[in-house]
């Protein structure tokens, strides 16, 4: 008992020096409440900051749109995507309207939205219609720049055409239809018992081409063919340039006007197709009807399922067109134009031939650009 | 920091109280306030929302009426109308006009300029429809409707897409709301963990000086007064009441101090006169011891009696001897116990002797119990009082004095009784002698230097008994009697 007492009291002493370790503790309890506190503050604050404001929000000076009635396609996607990307150098933002609207509207109705939507330049797909060029002029009161994608609009007040050299691509196609046409010459003569020249049928070229927008587009290209077979017919080929109209009015009567082309039976060894569409289409009607080989297509825009269809041979060739390079000549005229208030009249993008020679080459470029 | 410890212990205990209190009304407040601010932020999500429908309602509002108007004319309807494009109008202008990566951003743009010019158009036409130009009001009503249905249709499509947006954020809203709470939830427990610690600690140092004085206090009770002071730090009672105990400490200690050398000082006194007195013995036997060769005497007396034996003095021969004896036993017995027998061979020697040198004038009768006589006690013993019956009690008797001397047993003790029948004591005188207070003066006459205080103090101390002595005299010539009581050692 007596030692534990003496124990305590030396204790005593040693309690001494703890005072100096409490204090500390208590001070160390204070302060590491407030500084909980204070951080919990911070992070509370920078916490609903953050949620408050959108970092990633810029803004731009100016806001074009473009519309198209072929908005969905890849062609079409693709020339969009390379007009956004030069508006964006710019600090302009290129809309693709109508993508975000309910209900489908016309290129009309949507022209008429970006007039009132008061948009710094237009980019449309134009037909030559008196109601685009009525639109067209009345955007020039307002003072909005028009510029015509692919198909333009002679009427028309607009400030520049941006397209593909049509002459050039008929005069592609038609060394390719010449091309064909010797192949079964001479697939003929090699095979046919008593082969003479009179016997030889005229081969039927058919040219689709949209029944409902008149297009100068794909005129000067079927001219552009048509010019080529006759020079080259010279040389003894015979082929008959025949224009099949498709029906274009609605969003599925392309590919039902095609269907018809095959059903009908009397189907043309060659077919020359003028839009990415029409193009999947007829090389999907020729599978469906076992024809391959029996029909030639000669398509156009270069989306992943024609170059397959071509290193399949299902289609014989196609073109590809810069469709980057159509975008950003659509936003560059448009931005002369506001700058400068002229701009060139006519800019054309680059056009490549794509066949089986060349097809293997193309993936593999495309497959390094990737 | 040390004025709060001087604080009174009440004030302090209650500023611990308000301060846990306090730190735990902000940590609630601050909650209170960051939850009523998250709502809040809820609350406002789909606030962009109800503006959308607000702004459609105000829309159609405006379409109605304008038709309305162009159907009746009536002022109503165009004030009707009037009022729904001002709401409509004020409306549209809160739309954002930026262009920027967000969708919404757009579309909000889009509609704040088609509203515009639909109100344009619709104020053109209800102008057209008050100037009767019907071909003018016509078109014009087409075209707003036109406009009135893209506007319509862009809002629904705006609402879709802000809906989408905002039902993003409810949820991320939400998400963060819960996260909040948690660490909420957690701030509130390591805040409390600190305010027990907080609690723990002051209250820890606020009563530690107590638990110190408790535990010196219960040290010190127990006749520890080298305790350790407790050290004081803090003005407050405990404060006080510490230093109050630490002066008592110190004032018992000196207390005990003084006493203990006052006690010192005492016995070193007694010691001294202790010492004194044995060297005053000593002083005295050695003095003694050189007046007489006891060897010499005795070969003297032995000669002597030798001498008287030869010359056929046998009574000179007796008493010689006798004396010899007598002397011897002076001699050699002072300082051992010895037997009744030894003693009372003594006393009567010495009455022989006596008898011898006042011609037999006392009479001695002995009455003793033989199986009692080989009881030790301490020597010397008889011999001195029979001298002093001799010397104060019968002297001056002449023939007529006697001297009883008697041994018998009484209960567990052996008496031994000299009685005299001379001039006895008063009470007063015997009250003197047992207390040893008596002074007598030891060298006069012819005793042999051992007087009754010496008698008495060596029977109490051989005994243990202070009763072991008693002198009863029944007063003046009434003789005197004093008896020895002995423990019979069996």
């Amino acid at each position: 008992m007596d030692d534990k007492k003496r124990k305590e009291q030396l204790n005593i002493d040693e309690k001494r020096s703890d005072k100096t370790r409490g204090n500390g503790l208590l001070i160390a309890s204070v302060v590491l409440t407030i500084i909980t506190m204070i951080l919990v503050l911070v992070f509370y604050q920078s916490y609903m900051k953050s949620f408050r404001e959108d970092n990633n929000v810029n803004k731009y000076d100016q806001y074009y749109v473009m519309i198209s009635s072929d908005r969905k396609s890849e062609f079409m996607q693709n020339v969009y995507k390379g007009a956004f990307e030069a508006g964006l150098k710019n600090g302009i933002y290129v809309d693709l309207l109508g993508d975000d609207l309910p209900g489908e509207y016309t290129k009309y109705d949507l022209m008429r939205i970006a007039i009132d939507s008061g948009v710094d330049g237009i980019i449309i797909d134009a037909d030559e219609s008196a109601q685009m060029t009525q639109l067209l002029a009345e955007a020039a009161r307002e003072n909005i720049p028009v510029v015509t994608l692919l198909d333009d609009n002679t009427q028309g007040v607009r400030c520049s055409y941006v397209g593909i050299g049509g002459y050039d691509i008929g005069r592609e196609y038609g060394v390719q239809v010449a091309d064909i046409i010797k192949t079964l010459r001479r697939e003929y003569f090699m095979t046919a018992e008593d082969a003479k020249e009179e016997d030889i049928a005229t081969i039927d070229v058919a040219v689709l081409v949209n029944s409902f927008e008149p297009s100068t587009g794909q005129n000067i290209i079927i001219s552009g063919i048509r010019e080529t077979i006759e020079q080259t017919e010279q040389t003894g080929s015979k082929a008959n340039v025949m224009l099949v109209p498709v029906d274009n009015s609605n969003a599925f009567s392309v590919e039902e006007s095609i269907r018809d082309l095959f059903i009908n039976g009397d189907v043309p060894r060659i077919i020359v197709c003028l839009d990415e569409l029409s193009t999947v289409c007829v090389y999907q009607a020729v599978i469906d009807y076992n024809v391959v080989g029996e029909v030639n297509i000669l398509g156009y825009y270069d989306s992943d399922t024609i170059i397959n269809a071509i290193n399949r041979g299902a289609v014989y060739c196609t073109v590809s067109v810069d469709t980057a390079q159509l975008g950003e000549y659509c936003v560059s005229a448009l931005e002369e134009y506001n700058d400068f208030g002229a701009t060139s009249q006519y800019f054309t993008a680059d056009v490549t031939l794509i066949n089986r020679s060349n097809v293997s080459s193309y993936i593999r470029k495309e497959e390094q650009n990737e | 920091m040390n004025r709060f410890w001087n604080l009174p212990l009440r004030t302090k205990v209650t500023s611990i109280y308000i301060l846990a209190n306090f730190l735990i009304l902000i940590v609630n407040l601050f909650l209170i306030v960051g939850i009523n601010n998250m709502s809040r932020e809820i609350e406002m999500v789909y606030q962009d929302n109800r503006q959308l429908n607000e702004m459609s309602e105000a829309l159609n509002s405006v379409q109605d009426n304008m038709t309305a108007y162009l159907n009746s004319k009536t002022s109503d309807s165009l004030e009707e109308y009037y009022r729904s494009d001002q709401i409509f109008d004020s409306m549209v202008q809160e739309l954002n006009g930026d262009i920027t990566d967000r969708t919404f951003d757009r579309m909000e743009r889009n509609i704040k300029s088609m509203a515009a010019s639909y109100l344009d158009t619709v104020r053109q036409t209800i102008e057209a429809k008050r100037g009767r130009n019907v071909e003018k009001y016509r078109v014009r009503y087409e075209l707003a409707t036109q406009q009135y249905n893209y506007i319509s249709s862009y809002l629904t499509a705006l609402n879709q897409v802000q809906f989408k947006n905002n039902s993003e954020n409810y949820n991320e809203m939400a998400s963060k709301f819960r996260t909040f709470e948690q660490i909420g939830m957690l701030v509130v427990f390591v805040v409390v963990a600190g305010n027990v610690l907080i609690i723990i600690s002051l209250v820890k140092r606020i009563m530690k000086p107590l638990g110190d004085l408790a535990t010196t206090a219960e040290y010190v009770a127990e006749g520890n007064f080298d305790a350790r002071m407790v050290e004081v730090d803090s003005k407050d009672e405990v404060g006080v009441v510490t230093d109050a105990f630490n002066k008592m400490i110190i004032s018992i200690k000196d207390y005990i101090e003084k006493l203990r050398q006052s006690m010192e000082a005492e016995r070193e006194l007694k010691e001294k006169e202790l010492t004194m007195e044995a060297h005053l013995k000593d002083a005295q036997l050695k003095y003694l011891q050189a007046q007489i060769n006891p060897h010499f005497l005795f070969n003297t007396l032995n000669a002597g009696a030798q001498l008287a034996m030869m010359e056929g003095a046998d009574r000179t021969y007796e008493y010689v001897q006798t004396v010899a004896d007598f002397f011897r036993y002076n001699v050699k017995k002072q300082d051992m116990p010895v037997t009744i027998a030894d003693e009372v061979n003594l006393v009567d020697n010495y009455i022989r002797i006596l008898n011898v040198r006042f011609s037999g004038d006392i009479h001695y009768e002995k009455n003793v119990d033989e199986k009692l006589l080989n009881t030790m006690m301490p020597s010397m013993i008889l011999q001195p009082i029979v001298e002093n019956c001799v010397n104060h009690g019968i002297r001056e008797m002449g023939d007529k004095g006697v001297i009883w001397l008697k041994v018998f047993r009484q209960d567990n003790e052996v008496c031994i009784s000299i009685k005299d029948n001379g001039k006895g004591m008063s009470a007063e005188t015997i009250e003197n002698i047992m207390n040893g207070t008596l002074s007598v003066d030891r060298k006069k006459g012819d005793s042999n230097g051992i007087g009754m205080d010496n008698v008495i103090a060596r029977t109490r101390i051989f005994t243990g008994d202070d009763e072991s002595v008693k002198i009863i005299s029944e007063g003046e010539d009434r003789g005197t009697e004093i008896i020895i009581f002995l423990p019979i050692d069996e």
